[in-house]
């Protein structure tokens, strides 16, 4: 009986009871969208890093992370290569051979990463030719090719054929210089990466650097499965039992930071927002129980316990997220649905999201496990906003109670 | 010689004790029997109901005891006070007080659900005495759709469900037409005559009086007069 009264009286005042369920809606569809669009951008920024730049896991010789010198680099690449590419769990691979230097226009010079890169195999993994705005991907196939970002290309003043020389010292660390023509310009989606990362054909560099055509400085490996990133791991440590393997998180702690940080920011905005409609909740049905302060005390004379009375006015409570909470949910995902499909375009921000490494369209996307989460801290909040009002109501006393006017 | 079912005695209430001390009643003696059908009386503010209350266990004396049925009442902690209650106390308020989400059946129904008595044995109940307040055509109705008589004959309905040793009415007919009243007490005389059931009013309504067989005067929370009389 008591929950068919707690049902009832929750209709009782029918434009009240719907404020507080579209409030209940409304908190819960703000929190998801806010969470799934950051969670869009981050998750976007991510992939464009680890799809684009990182790769799943990557290779190199012990102390080239610390030095960041060419001289440290992996012997016997093709055979090590063509022994993983032959596992089908991985996705692509491409060895790159990677130093440090300056690049030099007529007018300015800037210091920049020289990526000495296998054209045809990085169209699988850093797929930098569907960037290039302006001239072609080493369509010429000259050796003296050289691709650049958009940002260094304005800061150089360099066009498209223009030329250009790098700087950098070979493993003897003597100083070696070289023309470049700038084959072509491109704008990836992470602007300061553009203004350093410049890009060269790879047999080229090697040659420069005196390195012989079996050497590299880094094997990048993308797998069809993420769970299987351990596995491979393991795989491409037996196969160069010499190179320091690394997987994206300890190749950029920052990102597997963002994941971690971004359950930590779940959990504050989902807390900010539930905390304002537990204000919410509790004035509303504080303002439901003083209402009938008579009518509690005649339940509480004719023998209804205060144990009853305050799982009465909790379920009540409880009833009115159970309505509220789904269509929440309901609705944000239905948002996150339809919006990770056509994204959120943002363009007008893009070059201030790009310095950032975020793509301007942004496509919501969360994860089952925060809805969860939304869920659990809906029903936690719908439990402690029903804990006051409850409480007040075994505050009464049923004789002055039922004086009440 | 017929059996003492309300022994307040020596009881007393003060509100605010500790500011403007209001002394409602003052060392008060009653003593009430089974089957009896008592009418307290006094002006307004005279203490009539802070007894009644006491006497329900609603309210807590300051000083004495109150005994109902052997059981001292002033005693007992809050849980087994409202067990008490329900099991032996009915109710009738000035302002009928029926949950107004349920309808008539459904609150006489309420008490005997919450005496946990199986449904089968529970409805007939509830027809039985909405048939005996003359309100069987009325029971799906929801206090909203009754009239203030037949509200008042359903609170009569509930607090008689549980089959109450006394029944405590506060001010029942204040809110009534005559005819209306005039019914209502018509019933509980029929009750208090049949099921031998104590009803104590607190009330300054002379048809009600006219209707005790006995009749408790309170003066500034004193009892100055306790009359036994015929009946009109």
């Amino acid at each position: 009986m008591l929950l068919q009264i707690a049902w009832r009286n929750i209709w009782r005042n029918k434009a009240r009871s719907l404020v507080v369920i579209s409030s209940i809606i409304i908190g819960i569809w703000a929190g998801i969208f806010i969470l799934s669009f950051s969670w869009g951008m981050y998750k976007n920024n991510i992939n464009e890093s680890v799809y684009r730049q990182l790769s799943h896991i990557q290779i190199h010789h012990p102390t080239f992370g610390e030095e960041n010198d060419s001289k440290f680099m992996i012997t016997q690449t093709d055979e090590k290569l063509n022994q993983l590419q032959s596992d089908d769990r991985i996705a692509s691979i491409s060895s790159r051979v990677i130093t440090t230097g300056m690049i030099t226009s007529p007018t300015t010079a800037s210091g920049v990463k020289i990526y000495g890169i296998n054209p045809s195999s990085e169209i699988t993994q850093i797929r930098l030719d569907e960037y290039v705005t302006e001239g072609a991907y080493f369509e010429f196939g000259k050796d003296n090719e050289i691709l650049i970002g958009e940002k260094l290309a304005k800061k150089l003043k360099v066009k498209y054929k223009s030329k250009v020389v790098l700087t950098f010292t070979n493993v003897e660390s003597d100083i070696v210089s070289a023309a470049f023509r700038v084959g072509g310009i491109y704008k990836s989606k992470n602007i300061s990466l553009d203004e350093v990362n410049v890009y060269v054909q790879q047999q080229h560099l090697q040659e420069l650097l005196e390195l012989k055509p079996s050497e590299s400085s880094e094997i990048a490996i993308l797998v069809k499965d993420e769970t299987q990133i351990d596995t491979i791991k393991q795989l491409s440590a037996d196969i160069v039992p010499q190179g320091k393997v690394e997987d994206w998180k300890e190749l950029s702690p920052e990102l597997s930071m963002i994941i971690e940080s971004f359950n930590l920011y779940t959990y504050i905005i989902s807390g900010i927002i539930l905390l304002a409609l537990t204000f919410g909740i509790i004035n509303t049905m504080l303002m439901s129980v003083l209402e009938r302060i008579r009518e509690l005390g005649m339940l509480m004379a004719i023998g209804l316990n205060k144990r009853k009375i305050f799982f009465m006015i909790m379920l009540e409570t409880f009833y009115l997220t159970l309505i509220g909470a789904p269509l929440g949910l309901l609705a944000g995902w239905l948002t996150v649905t339809t919006l990770a499909n056509t994204g959120i375009n943002l363009s007008m921000f893009s070059e201030g999201l790009a310095s950032y490494g975020f793509s301007s369209i942004i496509y919501p996307a969360l994860d089952q496990e925060k809805y969860v989460i939304i869920v659990i801290m809906c029903l936690i909040t719908a439990i402690v906003s029903a804990i006051y009002p409850s409480y007040k109501a075994l505050q009464l006393n049923p004789s002055e109670a039922i004086r009440k006017i | 010689m017929a059996k003492t079912i309300i022994d307040a005695h020596n009881v007393s209430k003060t509100f605010n004790p500790k500011t403007i001390p209001v002394h409602a009643v003052q060392n008060v003696h009653v003593h009430i029997e089974e089957g009896e059908f008592v009418a307290l009386v006094g002006p307004s503010g005279s203490g009539k109901s802070t007894l009644l209350n006491m006497m329900g266990g609603l309210d807590e004396p300051t000083a004495g005891s109150v005994i109902i049925d052997g059981v001292e009442i002033t005693e007992l902690p809050e849980n087994k006070l409202i067990d008490f209650r329900l099991h032996n106390i009915g109710f009738v308020f000035q302002s009928f007080n029926l949950i107004p989400v349920l309808t008539a059946k459904e609150n006489v129904g309420f008490v005997l659900q919450l005496q946990k008595m199986p449904k089968k044995e529970r409805e007939e109940r509830v027809l039985t005495l909405l048939k005996e307040v003359g309100l069987e055509d009325k029971i799906n109705s929801k206090p909203g759709q009754l009239s203030g008589g037949q509200q008042q004959r359903v609170a009569v309905a509930r607090a008689l469900a549980s089959k109450p040793k006394i029944v405590l009415a506060d001010e029942p007919t204040a809110n009534l037409d005559s005819k209306s009243a005039e019914n209502l007490l018509n019933i509980m005389a029929k009750l208090n005559k049949e099921e031998k059931i104590t009803f104590l009013f607190s009330t300054h309504d002379q048809r009600v009086i006219r209707k005790a067989r006995r009749v408790i005067t309170l003066v500034d929370g004193k009892i100055a007069s306790d009359v036994e009389q015929t009946p009109s």
